[in-house]
């Protein structure tokens, strides 16, 4: 089995590896060149299989872009807190030895994003929306299941089918020149589409049935995620949800494929909890430092 | 007798810090209930017709039909169920049936509107002055910052710090296959 994997593993590294230099080799000029249906067939097939490592990297410059936007939140006890919860969860998912690492936003928007290699960002606003322990682990548990499931590198493909293919090795290995910077600029640029955008609606109703089993089976209640997406029904209009709203299908239509998945199927799951003590702690304990009062400057930096 | 008198001051440092204990924990509890109390009475619709029950048991005696869109009060979850007030009458409903009433907006957490503080039972938190929101633009003009990556990937913990922290909360783990999508109903 595992001597199968492995060759298989291998193969997709000679495909990958063999790819971009073929395409090189037949194309000098390959930022512009290709755009056959072929090809882009091939980048996508290959941009879903690539190795951890490259996965991880990728994952790297889409969380800095949204970092960019909104820095980490100056409170190591919430940060630890989320790290500790999202990592249980994410030892339940089909992916439990990915190098997980969650963080917690420094925004009053209520949302919630995630990134290949197992990157997870959840915001203030939405931290402050939770009623307990079992609906952050609703939130954290649907954003695993992009991960799991790699959906971005779904979504991410179709925004770089015109890019620089012939450059992946170069970002790859870490090279900054021509290619490897081209590859990376159409990355972040095709990154920045898919946060605006949304995944793909039905990859969002996928989660949110693979997340309720992964806060299962970590031994939350499965009905945490319900909680949440209710909240999210009542607030339509309001400016702190826009990104949201718009990347999201309906919470309501949520609630609706959620209810014909789950019926009372998960009832009998036992046993789960709905809260915990350190969620009250956590919402409790003030943030050291103290949360900025000062004007917000454009992209404030924590570390000086 | 000198012992004696070590062991007695010794009884009554445990018994006072015994009793710091058990009061810090009944204000926990207080201020838990309270805020569940607070975020308890929510506003919601019903989504499809079915049945008000007595009890939360899909079998439980039926004490009124429901209709689409009747708005209820929300009074408590538990697990896949939630306890309502309608038409005056308290009874069981599907927690996935039921969605919140939109109503008046509710104040943006940014408001500094003292009841949203009381409503995630935070300490003043979510009066947020100087925090920006983010938005369409701000993404698509963002900068990558690599700085603050590097803090994210810092901020990982091991798997086995992970379960550690579990089994200290006592969380089970629970065998569970996922679903398929179901029928629409």
């Amino acid at each position: 089995m595992n001597a199968i994997r492995a060759l298989r593993s291998a193969l997709t590294l000679g495909v990958l590896l063999a790819l971009p230099a073929a395409a090189q080799a037949q194309f000098p000029n390959i930022g512009g060149l290709i755009k056959g249906a072929q090809n882009v067939k091939k980048l996508g097939d290959s941009f879903r299989k690539i190795g951890e490592e490259e996965e991880i990297k990728i994952g790297g410059d889409l969380a800095s872009v949204i970092l960019g936007t909104a820095p980490l939140l100056a409170d190591p006890g919430k940060q630890r807190y989320v790290n500790r919860l999202g990592r249980w969860l994410a030892l339940h998912s089909d992916r439990p030895d990915l190098p997980w690492k969650f963080g917690v936003l420094n925004t009053t928007d209520v949302n919630a994003f995630s990134m290949p290699g197992g990157y997870v960002l959840i915001t203030r606003g939405m931290l402050d929306r939770m009623r307990s322990e079992a609906e952050l682990a609703g939130v954290l548990a649907h954003e695993i299941a992009h991960v799991a499931r790699k959906d971005h590198l779904n979504a991410l493909q179709n925004g770089m089918r015109d890019s620089a293919l012939g450059g992946f090795t170069e970002y790859v290995g870490g090279g900054s020149g021509g290619l490897g910077a081209a590859f990376k600029t159409a990355l972040i640029n095709a990154g920045k589409t898919m946060f605006i955008r949304g995944l793909d609606k039905d990859d969002e109703y996928d989660a949110d049935r693979m997340g309720v089993v992964i806060a299962a089976r970590s031994g939350y209640s499965p009905y945490g995620l319900v909680g949440v997406l209710q909240t999210l029904s009542a607030t339509p209009d309001e400016k702190g949800f826009a990104l949201m709203n718009k990347t999201h299908p309906l919470p309501v239509d949520r609630i609706d494929r959620l209810d014909r998945a789950m019926g009372t199927r998960l009832d009998a799951v036992s046993p789960v909890v709905e809260d915990l003590p350190s969620f009250g702690q956590m919402r409790a304990a003030r943030a050291t430092p103290a949360a900025p009062a000062q004007p917000v400057r454009r992209r404030p930096r924590r570390k000086s | 007798m000198v012992a004696d008198s070590k062991h007695a001051s010794k009884d009554h440092r445990i018994e006072v810090q015994a009793t710091m204990r058990i009061a810090a924990s009944v204000l926990a509890a207080l201020l838990l209930s309270f805020a569940t109390c607070a975020q308890a009475a929510e506003k919601g619709l019903i989504i499809r017709a079915g049945d008000l029950l007595a009890q939360p048991f899909i079998d439980a005696a039926k004490s009124a039909p429901v209709t689409a869109n009747q708005p209820v009060t929300i009074l408590e979850r538990r697990g896949g169920w939630a306890s309502i007030e309608i038409n005056g009458q308290k009874g069981w409903v599907r927690l996935l049936n039921l969605r919140l009433d939109a109503g008046p907006a509710r104040p943006a957490a940014s408001s500094g509107n003292p009841l949203a503080g009381l409503r995630t039972g935070s300490s003043g938190r979510t009066v947020t002055t100087g925090v920006k929101g983010m938005d369409e633009e701000d993404i698509r003009n963002s900068t990558p910052d690599y700085g603050e990556l590097a803090e994210l990937d810092g901020l990982g913990v091991a798997a086995a710090d992970a379960r550690t922290n579990a089994q200290r909360s006592k969380l089970a783990e629970n065998t569970v296959e996922y679903l398929d999508k179901g029928r629409k109903k």
